[in-house]
């Protein structure tokens, strides 16, 4: 069971097509610098796109007014993973976005003018539902009926991945474009702050000197189409989504629990889904956001799953900062591409394991085994841990 | 079939706790207030007191659903929200607009869209599924239809629900937009047990639940959606419908459907995103309690581009 | 009385909303993180560092900083005289 990925597109810290973030992680080369787009009052370093809201319009010939950074980037990806795909009446084609702060890159502009009483423009708070953010990329692509977007905080993407997945195997849909968005804001900047982990230094996901994420911006979009579609477009299968779960760990608001329950409950149901043995995962993409709280928890559920066979493993956080609802699209792409190009990413920034579970992720490109299925990890607040499985074939 | 096994509602009119309330309610008035049942008899105190409005209402209706359905544990957790958690996000944004040090870390954590969803989870230690979905006027639908997703995959019974809040701040905007003329902004939540199979508290079921963005044609949406359900406009008995443009009725008058079927829900919901929720309970409560009606189609056309269409039933004998 | 700690008794009431707790539900030596006391939270240490530094002054940059002192109101009113020196 599963279905075919026949499209992918990505805009991240580390480029702004497939081709760009591919040579960026063959390179070894992470997009995390000084934050320059935003001003915190202090100096931090995160991913940032690096094209600022007008050259982002002028690419995707919009208008940069009355449109959400997050839609500017969201429609980039979608465009890129959409392709040439044409509209057909026999096509039942739908939209599954994810975003955690929707157009919160403009509310949050907005909202200090009307704090100061300058007369605002209200008419920008219309693109701050995370929904319109969904809309706007489903208006410019020519897309409607089944328009979704999901926020489950930093598992969003992957969710909206499993959603597309099920809609089209339960047959709702022929054809469905799945992924995540979200800018950078002060709101999560500050957020993360707030909360201790952000670290002011480089993010060293799986390190034992970890002390939190940097974020990052970005988004990505995978196009999910059944054997009717497929036949119609003649896109070639370029890999497939075989294996997902979601499960709630119901411990704390924000932390993941010790024992990694919910992780571990979301990575076993993902490869029972995709009927693989855990020992045909080549390659684990890894949440790995650089807390001392989720890399722990992730490591202990990586053990509890694997037992003392785990997999090749590694964050690709370093590379491209932590970009929230994004994220799980994002690494989605990466997954596709290691499949794609028998790559695995090295961990950047690792140096020494963490203490309780020992645990070495891959820290150097390896290129000479063939990857056959990757697993990648989304957990997000609220306890909200999704695994999803790519493999080359079913 | 997807059996409405549990029902609870927390809004501006007394349906929490009241079976029937259908028949009595009648359309708000400028100053009804929201209802506020006790919270501590269904919230650990420890997690009341970081709790804004949001949370509160969707985590009692969620406790009140559970026992109403007599279960202990639902398979899956699936919420809709059109705006999320105002009040925290209001709350930490001007926080982090006015302080310059150090900001309180609540605000922001129980900002993110799936803080419903994961309170509930947290509430009842539940491992299941835990799916937010936030899309403007039909995120309770999409919501609803993932329910059904999972239903279809197997699982038995889904908590599915959708809450909105309303701030003072959103009174302005709708000031400034002139958008939403004469509608009271309200807040609401409405949450249900939907199963596989009827139980002995079943309600009503659905028959089915389509969510069109950015439609194009409404009339051939309605017509495609009763034919896949094997119903004609005339089968329909009452339409649950929002939308105050007077094209609706034009909608309907083209189908035939006599304007005496044919009811406002959002002069009795009051105006908020996710207010098809409460549709849903008032059709539920309507066809337990009222063995005349048969069909009762919710109508969201809220905002216009948007149309959310859900058929309701009896529970067959 | 020891006006310090009352008044951190009174912060802390507020700034975690403890809606049922009076000042004298607090003793000087109830675990803060315990549930016999209590029952706070990691969300609730972070408040409180926002507490410190909002009616003290004093900033804490690392959380595993707070744990020693967040135990009681008697460690964070002696960490708060140390810190003031």
């Amino acid at each position: 069971m599963g279905v075919r990925i026949t499209g992918i597109g990505i805009v991240s810290a580390i480029g702004l097509s497939v081709e760009e973030n591919l040579l960026a992680l063959k390179e070894s080369r992470s997009g995390i610098g000084p934050l320059t787009v935003l001003d915190v009052g202090r100096d931090l370093l995160a991913g940032q796109v690096k094209l600022c809201d007008e050259e982002l319009g002028r690419e995707l010939n919009i208008g940069p007014a009355g449109i959400s950074r997050t839609s500017l980037l969201g429609l980039k990806a979608a465009r890129e993973a959409w392709g040439s795909s044409m509209h057909s009446k026999s096509i039942r084609t739908g939209i599954i976005s994810s975003t955690s702060v929707g157009g919160m890159d403009r509310s949050e502009v907005f909202y200090k003018e009307y704090l100061s009483q300058k007369h605002p423009d209200y008419a920008v708070l219309k693109t701050h539902d995370s929904g319109s953010t969904t809309e706007r990329i489903a208006a410019e692509l020519g897309i409607s009926g089944y328009i979704d977007t999901l926020s489950t905080a930093c598992s969003s993407g992957a969710n909206a991945i499993m959603l597309g997945t099920r809609l089209l195997l339960q047959n709702k849909l022929d054809r469905v474009l799945v992924g995540g968005s979200d800018a950078l804001t002060k709101f999560t900047i500050d957020g993360f702050r707030s909360l201790m982990i952000y670290d002011d230094e480089w993010c060293r996901p799986f390190d034992e000197s970890r002390s939190g994420l940097n974020l990052g911006e970005g988004a990505a979009f995978l196009l999910l189409e059944n054997e009717k579609s497929v036949q119609l477009s003649g896109n070639a299968t370029l890999g497939y989504v075989s294996g997902w779960a979601n499960a709630a760990d119901a411990y704390h608001q924000t932390a993941s629990s010790p024992e990694g329950t919910g992780a571990t409950m979301a990575i076993r149901n993902a490869i029972a889904k995709s009927e693989i043995s855990p020992d045909r995962i080549s390659y684990v993409n890894a949440h790995g956001t650089g807390t001392k709280n989720n890399d722990l928890s992730e490591s202990v559920a990586l053990k509890n799953v694997f037992g003392d066979k785990i997999p090749a493993f590694s964050s690709t956080k370093a590379f491209t900062g932590h970009t929230l609802a994004a994220a799980g699209a994002i690494e989605a792409v990466f997954s596709v591409l290691s499949i794609q190009h028998n790559l695995i990413y090295p961990n950047l920034n690792y140096k020494n394991a963490i203490a309780e579970t020992g645990l070495e992720p891959v820290t150097s490109l390896q290129t000479e085994n063939s990857v056959h299925a990757v697993l990648s990890n989304s957990f997000g607040f609220g306890g909200n841990n999704s695994s999803l499985v790519f493999t080359d074939q079913i | 079939m997807f059996y409405i096994s549990a029902s609870s509602t927390i809004s501006h009119q007394p349906a929490f706790q009241n079976a029937g309330f259908s028949g009595v309610i009648e359309p708000l008035l400028a100053d009804s207030v929201l209802i506020t049942p006790d919270y501590k008899g269904y919230i650990d105190a420890g997690l009341l007191r970081r709790m804004s409005k949001i949370l509160r209402m969707s985590v009692a209706c969620s406790k009140d659903c559970l026992n109403q359905a007599g279960i202990d544990q639902p398979d899956a957790i699936v919420v809709g929200t059109g705006l999320g958690c105002l009040q925290d996000t209001e709350k930490f944004l001007t926080n982090s607009i006015t302080i310059e040090g150090l900001l309180p870390p609540t605000s922001f954590i129980q900002s993110t869209h799936n803080t419903m969803a994961g309170q509930i989870s947290l509430s009842i230690g539940n491992h299941g599924y835990n799916m937010t979905h936030t899309q403007n006027t039909l995120s309770f639908e999409n919501a609803l239809q993932d329910a059904m997703l999972l239903l279809m995959e197997g699982q038995q019974h889904v908590l599915v629900g959708a809450a909105d809040e309303y701030i003072e701040f959103l009174t302005q905007v709708s000031e400034n937009l002139a958008a939403f003329d004469g509608q009271y902004l309200t807040s609401g939540a409405s949450f249900f047990v939907i199963s596989n199979q009827k139980t002995d508290t079943s309600a009503a079921a659905i028959k089915d639940c389509r969510s069109v963005g950015l439609v194009d044609d409404t009339e051939a949406e309605i017509i495609s959606f009763l034919a896949e359900n094997e119903l004609n406009a005339a089968d329909i008995d009452l339409i649950l419908y929002a939308g105050y443009s007077k094209s609706n009725f034009e909608i309907f008058l083209k189908l035939g459907i006599d304007k005496s079927k044919c009811v406002d829900y959002l002069a009795y919901s009051g105006l908020y995103p996710s207010a098809s929720a409460f549709a849903l309970h008032i059709a539920a409560d309507r066809i337990q309690h009222d063995k005349s009606v048969g069909n009762i189609l919710i109508y969201n056309a809220l905002v216009p581009h948007h149309l959310g269409l859900t058929l309701v039933q009896p529970v067959e004998a | 009385m020891d006006n310090l700690k009352e008044d951190l008794k009174k912060q802390i009431i507020e700034q975690l909303n403890l809606e049922e707790v009076t000042p004298a539900d607090i003793a000087d030596d109830t675990l803060l993180f315990n549930d016999e006391g209590l029952g706070l939270d990691s969300i609730d240490a972070l408040e409180l560092i926002v507490l410190l530094e909002k009616y003290h002054g004093i900033q804490v940059t690392k959380p595993e900083e707070g744990k020693e002192a967040f135990k009681s109101i008697n460690t964070m009113a002696e960490f708060i005289r140390n810190r003031k020196g």
